[in-house]
């Protein structure tokens, strides 16, 4: 296959290959498989035919259909490339989402993961291999892709975002190795129409077929694929144990002589950290994240976070008479908690006794019971051990953070949909005496989680109790004294009126109550 | 033998109606809770303040987890029975009272409104029995 690529015509006309540039304008797919090493360490024979044959029936299959060209595979990974940035990305949503549906069936240590990157850039083309800066920024896209995820670059986003409906999260500008200007990252997020797109890849794989008939069903089983299907990658791209460095490791004043800082794999079904010495045999993935802080004494999950790109939206509606008026609002950039604040982490900041309310629950679940005074406790705390300035979220930058870019009345759609946020009347079964755990529904186009249902999140902003002199600046609203706070998100006892992203209410600063929580948000 | 029986018993059934109320203290015999104002029938004009009156029993802070003390809830245009194993539900028909406001100002929409009050405990249960005031009916015009 990879000889293919001396036939490739730049564009115009053929017939006289030996006038060709060996340069040509590409869109290049560069993939590996995360964790691949320790795939093979564990089960070599096993994970070598598994790759095989994902490449025979699903990979090869795929860049033929989007009119891509293999141009050389290693062990772990290959390097493709389209005539159309568009196709490229296409064929790379479609191989991320049928390798969900094959790893479905597997345990949690056998996934095979993909990380993928394409970018457009000027090539040399030769025989064997092509060369080029598109060509390394492309690899370097899927060095930083989380496994699953699809990484773009600028100049491809600036090509498929008006072609192919999904959603395109911003990551800012990144330096990467050896490049000399700071490439813009996109990461594309996984959208209903991503699969209908999918779908014209006839048997392809198991998710895309299930998600295709789904779909043709209704819209209401493509949230059900989602979540059944779907979940587990976000589950394990956020939360799951993937032995990768994490970022959310941060290292704290050194209270207690602790042995050196260990990786805190998030793990969802245990039920305990395993103790430092017996945790798995730490699987240091080189370059998947920027490398983590220097070793200390004593180590904390800091919050997931999620940065959102600056735009300008219309904040609230005509739903109700708190939500108007409808009002533009300018948003700066900033991060916001990718889940509301959980049980465990709470507890390090009452471990540390900075917050006085020990939480109960799962570890997993989001964190209740607590008033805006405690949140302000927990931010402070967070502050000051990870000399970062964590705060609320300003109520602007929360529904802005929550609508993930829509203007609809849920975001995704006008219509309540069973199985997308945890509310009452919303899914079945359901259990009025506790929040599920954090996480367990899709994101919203921002890669937010349970923006809407859960728990109830607190926002900076005294309570208005309409939007008539609100700032336009993404600013919080503040008087010099308040005793009520506004309240976003309504939680898991709420119905799905209170999901809306516009939805908002208060209650007083100083009180707890059993659904309220939070999640925390930070400037650049 | 028998006395240790009596003993471990009694200690059993004192233990019990402890466990079974672990949510929702007693309430005080003669507790009263009313409306000061508006009172059932009211039609009024625009905004009002609805000016709460208690009984036999104090209003102190949500959390305080006094004897013979709560907060007050406005429950308006609910019409579901109050669940006594539950807290009282917070949403824009549940008006949550935590800093021991006796008053509050309210705004609604022009039409038939019921409010009803409902003392919580520190953890926004129910009293037992519990204590709610007459449900009023009331005309804003």
């Amino acid at each position: 296959m990879p000889g293919e690529i001396y036939h490739i015509r730049p564009g115009r006309d053929g017939s006289h290959p030996t006038n060709e540039s060996p340069r040509r304008l590409a869109a290049i797919l560069a993939a590996d498989i995360s964790g691949y090493s320790r795939l093979m360490a564990m089960d070599e024979e096993g994970t070598h035919a598994r790759v095989k044959r994902h490449r025979r029936e699903l990979i090869d299959p795929a860049i033929i259909e989007y009119h891509g060209r293999l141009v050389k595979s290693t062990g772990d990974g290959f390097l493709a490339m389209f005539d159309s940035p568009v196709e490229a990305v296409r064929c790379a949503i479609v191989i991320q989402q049928s390798m969900v549906g094959r790893n479905a069936a597997l345990a949690r240590d056998q996934w095979i993961q993909y990380r993928i990157g394409v970018n457009l850039g000027d090539v040399i083309v030769e025989p064997e291999d092509i060369y080029g800066d598109g060509v390394n920024i492309a690899a370097r896209l899927e060095g930083i892709a989380d496994p699953g995820d699809v990484f773009i670059s600028g100049g491809v986003y600036e090509q498929v975002k008006h072609k192919l409906v999904c959603g395109y999260q911003s990551l800012g500008d990144r330096q990467v190795k050896n490049i000399t200007d700071p490439v813009r990252v996109y990461r594309v997020l996984p959208d209903p129409a991503a699969v209908v797109k999918a779908r014209r890849t006839p048997g392809l794989a198991f998710a895309v077929i299930m998600g295709v008939s789904l779909i043709a069903s209704a819209a209401a089983a493509t949230a059900t694929w989602y979540f059944f299907v779907r979940q587990p990658q976000y589950l394990a791209a956020g939360r799951a144990p993937e032995p990768k460095p994490s970022t959310n490791l941060v290292t704290a004043a050194p209270p207690q002589g602790a042995p050196a800082a260990k990786p805190q794999t998030q793990s969802s079904t245990a039920p305990a950290q395993p103790p430092a010495v017996a945790a798995p045999p730490a699987q240091p993935q080189v370059a998947a994240v920027p490398p983590a802080q220097p070793p200390a004494t004593q180590a904390i999950s800091e919050p997931e976070m999620v940065t959102v790109p600056a735009g300008t939206f219309a904040m609230g509606s005509n739903d109700d008479a708190t939500e108007k008026p409808i009002h533009q609002v300018r948003i700066k950039s900033f991060a916001i908690g990718k889940y509301p604040i959980t049980v465990r982490e709470w507890n390090q900041c009452v471990a540390a006794k900075a917050c006085t309310n020990k939480a109960t629950g799962k570890d997993d679940a989001p964190v209740t019971n607590v008033s805006w005074n405690d949140a302000q406790q927990f931010t402070e705390w967070l502050s000051g051990v990870t000399k970062k300035q964590y705060r609320l979220p300003t109520e602007a930058e929360w529904e802005y953070a929550a609508r993930g870019g829509t203007q609809t009345k849920y975001w995704w759609g006008d219509q309540p949909v069973s199985g997308m946020a945890n509310c009452k009347g919303c899914n079945e079964p359901y259990d009025a005496t506790q929040p599920l755990k954090v996480g367990s529904f899709k994101p919203n186009p921002f890669g937010l989680y349970d923006m809407g249902g859960g728990v109830s999140q607190w926002v900076t902003d005294c309570w208005h109790k309409t939007y008539q002199a609100a700032p336009t600046d993404g600013s919080g609203w503040l008087d010099s004294e308040c005793s009520a706070r506004v309240i976003r998100s309504g939680s898991w006892k709420n119905d799905h009126n209170y999901v809306r992203p516009s939805n908002r209410d208060n209650y007083d600063a100083n009180v707890r109550y059993p659904t309220h929580g939070f999640r925390v948000a930070r400037s650049p | 033998m028998n006395i240790t029986r009596i003993v471990l018993l009694s200690v059993v059934a004192l233990l019990l109606p402890a466990a079974a109320h672990a949510q929702g203290r007693t309430a005080h015999k003669d507790a009263y809770l009313y409306f000061v104002w508006p009172q059932d029938g009211t039609v009024i004009k625009g905004a009002f303040w609805a000016r709460f009156g208690l009984r036999n029993m104090g209003v102190t802070h949500a959390g305080d987890d006094f004897d013979n003390a709560g907060h007050h809830h406005l429950l308006i245009d609910v019409n579901s029975p109050l669940d006594a194993e539950e807290p009282i539900p917070q949403d824009k028909n549940h008006l949550h009272f935590g800093a021991g406001q006796t008053e509050a100002r309210i705004e609604l929409p022009p039409g038939k409104h019921t409010l009803q009050l409902v003392l919580g405990d520190a953890k926004h249960y129910p009293f037992k029995p519990p204590v709610v005031s007459k449900k009023i009916t009331i005309t804003v015009r």
